[in-house]
């Protein structure tokens, strides 16, 4: 546990200093969101919310993707991660600190892109903004849990920015399959779908057990 | 090392893929025509049965992979990933033919339905997989990291399954395809089907076996001679 | 010495990397308290032999028993003290959180008071709230001495730890050395300085190729006694090379 807080507030410090990950993320999260407008654009006359929720979605996804790949980069100075390596505790903790750095970090990136979308596509989303808050939260924790652990992976590949998201999407469908139902149900009749919560919050446990144990694997040489 | 070329393995199971296919053949030529879809419907004995053998190939990659981290044995991982390739080729075979029926009995050839669209990413996964190993230097770190995500893989396939049935409730795509929803006539040559194609991938996966192995030596005996051979 | 028994102890040791071989079956066995010195010119395989010895990597064959704990990866670590060839520090966090994160991270008991201490000792306190990346090689080379003890471990693992030290940090280093020695402390040294192989080693170990050749005991007692056999082991080993290959 202490190793957990020590790994978060080393990654949030780092963050703090640079705030590069979090600039290029936010800035990342709004272009997609202009293309989006661009390419499908908003459909007033026909009270079109349809595919609205898969598009935020599409831009968090995005954005997300991003700002992992960093993740593990810095720990390439240096060779810092051989250094996490060596330490004496069980990796999982590690991995747990830093899955819930990026967690922390994808959730203010949403939180601007949130209100970015909600400028260009002319939603009000006040009245749904806690509830969309929680499923945009348990989406950030699908993601990172195996983003995180591939982030590990993809930095020591030689193809590291393609490799990430090639290993990351397609496990992600079930995420964003909750995910955008999730905000969908919000969109339409203001309340979360039983059954897309369920799915949200099986798929988080599932992703973060297994990327907990397998991160034992995937720092040494 | 042993000598991979004369595998008895290899020979049981061409002579058994042999003797099958050919009585599969003969099932399925004098299968009935099914009154609703024609002569398309006759698919149903090529289908299925890919599609288990792509599942297989998976579920193997996925138990090697534990095995290899478990073990550290090199041979689970080329069992691994020679489970993988074979997969991915069923894969490529249950996506071919799997349009031709649709075209057939839905009229188009490609539905974006839930369960279709799924296969189709875990066949993605596969794809990402294979990737990853090319892109990975050093065996022993790619064989490692190919582990690990080969296991996730096999995860994923329930936790799909588990998200049609929370949030599509319904597809297009036949729900099980059990011994009850075959016709009369249908049963033997689709199960010869699917034991065929299951004896094809035994045969695929057994010849892929002896190439890894192959291909180890040789690695072996060229690191073996750069480094020379005293000590 | 004390008759403590072997403080690592390895047989058959192997890493290979694809089709390179990286270390050849190695034994080895380093007495505790005891200080080896691993020299060998480039790419012979010392750094691989001491990511090995640190749990860095994976043997592709043979065992490796750290005295006494060779099932526990966890309480294993927490043996280790390890100076590698880069600094494993963060370049965004200065000196001192360095220190305090690798405080937190093997579990010491006032991570802050052992990082100023540290800091005292490598004589940093000028520049202890300065990040990492302003510093020099030779700067971040003393932080990264003082983040390998901040949890006072048994086993040292050394690889090329003067690097970019200035002449008396490189004493100060090569004293804190002999203390440990002195402390029982087990010391495996990876260096190409010669001097200070026969300066501090118990032990010689010549690697050439991924293949160990033994220094006769005694035989480096000065360094340039040493160095001619060092020079030796280089040239037979080259040579009986050739011959295989003719």
């Amino acid at each position: 546990m202490n190793v957990l807080l020590a790994i978060l507030g080393k990654d949030l410090l780092i963050e703090w200093r640079r705030r590069d990950r979090l600039v290029a993320m936010s800035v990342f999260a709004v272009l997609v969101v202009l293309i989006l407008y661009f390419a499908a654009p908003p459909n007033r006359a026909e009270g079109g919310h349809a595919h609205v929720p898969g598009l935020l979605w599409v831009a968090y996804v995005f954005a997300t993707v991003l700002g992992l790949g960093r993740s593990f980069a810095l720990e390439l100075e240096n060779e810092a991660m051989s250094g996490l390596a060596l330490a004496p505790a069980d990796r999982g903790w590690i991995f747990l600190g830093k899955a819930l750095a990026n967690v922390l970090i994808v959730m203010v990136v949403q939180l601007l892109t949130a209100f970015a979308f909600a400028l260009a596509f002319d939603l009000d989303l006040w009245p749904i903004a806690p509830a969309l808050a929680g499923v945009s939260v348990l989406g950030a924790i699908g993601l990172c849990s195996l983003g995180t652990l591939f982030s590990a992976m993809a930095v020591r590949t030689t193809n590291r920015e393609v490799m990430l998201p090639l290993l990351m999407l397609p496990l992600m469908i079930p995420v964003l399959l909750g995910a955008v139902r999730a905000t969908q149900g919000l969109f339409e009749d203001g309340a979360v779908p039983a059954s897309a919560l369920q799915l949200l919050l099986v798929t988080d446990g599932v992703f973060l057990i297994v990327s907990f144990l397998g991160f034992e694997y995937v720092l040494d040489d | 090392m042993t000598d991979h070329t004369s595998s008895p393995w290899h020979r049981a199971t061409a002579g058994l893929l042999f003797v099958l296919a050919a009585l599969w053949i003969y099932l399925v030529w004098n299968a009935p025509i099914d009154r609703v879809q024609g002569v398309v419907q006759k698919i149903l004995y090529v289908h299925p049965p890919t599609a288990f053998a792509m599942y297989l190939g998976f579920v193997l990659t996925g138990v090697g992979g534990a095995l290899y981290l478990w073990r550290g044995d090199a041979r689970y991982d080329r069992f691994a990933a020679s489970s993988a390739e074979v997969g991915v080729l069923f894969a490529v075979l249950m996506l071919l033919s799997g349009p031709i029926w649709a075209k057939g009995t839905w009229g188009k050839w490609w539905s974006w339905d839930l369960r279709l669209t799924l296969t189709l990413v875990q066949f993605m996964v596969y794809v990402a997989y294979l990737l990853l190993r090319s892109f990975t230097e050093g065996s022993e770190r790619a064989a490692r990291f190919a582990a690990v995500y080969g296991i996730i893989g096999v995860v994923l396939i329930p936790l799909n399954y588990f998200a049609i049935d929370l949030a599509a409730g319904r597809s297009i795509h036949p729900e099980n395809l059990g011994d009850g929803s075959l016709g009369e006539g249908m049963r033997a040559p689709f199960w010869a089907g699917v034991v065929t194609s299951l004896t094809a991938f035994a045969y695929l996966l057994v010849r892929r076996l002896e190439v890894g192995g192959l291909r180890a030596e040789a690695a072996h005996r060229e690191a073996h001679d750069a480094l020379g051979a005293e000590g | 010495m004390s008759g403590r028994g072997p403080a690592i102890e390895a047989h058959g040791l192997t890493r290979r990397f694809g089709p390179v071989v990286a270390l050849r079956p190695l034994d080895l066995r380093v007495e505790a308290g005891t200080t080896l010195a691993v020299l060998g010119p480039n790419g012979a395989g010392k750094s691989t032999l001491l990511r090995l010895l640190a749990g860095l990597a994976r043997p592709s064959g043979g065992t490796l028993r750290l005295a006494d704990t060779d099932e526990d990866r966890v309480r294993r670590r927490r043996r280790i003290g390890m100076i590698g060839h880069e600094t494993f520090l963060y370049p965004a966090l200065t000196a001192r959180e360095n220190l305090v994160l690798a405080g937190r991270l093997w579990g010491v008991a006032d991570p802050a008071a052992r990082a100023a201490q540290l800091l005292e000792e490598q004589d940093l306190g000028a520049a202890a709230d300065r990040p990492v990346a302003a510093f020099s090689r030779g700067m971040g080379q003393r932080v990264a001495i003082a983040r390998a003890l901040v949890h006072d471990p048994e086993i040292l693992l050394l690889d090329e730890p003067f690097t970019g030290l200035d002449p008396t940090a490189a004493d100060r280093l090569a004293e804190r050395l002999r203390e440990a020695h002195t402390a029982q402390r087990t010391t495996v040294l990876v260096t190409h300085d010669l001097g200070r192989a026969a300066q501090l080693a118990d032990a010689v170990l010549v690697l050439v190729r991924g293949s160990a050749h033994e220094a006769p005991p005694d035989g480096h007692a000065d360094a340039t006694r040493l160095a001619d056999q060092y020079r030796q082991i280089v040239e037979a080993a080259s040579r009986s090379r050739s011959e295989v290959t003719a």
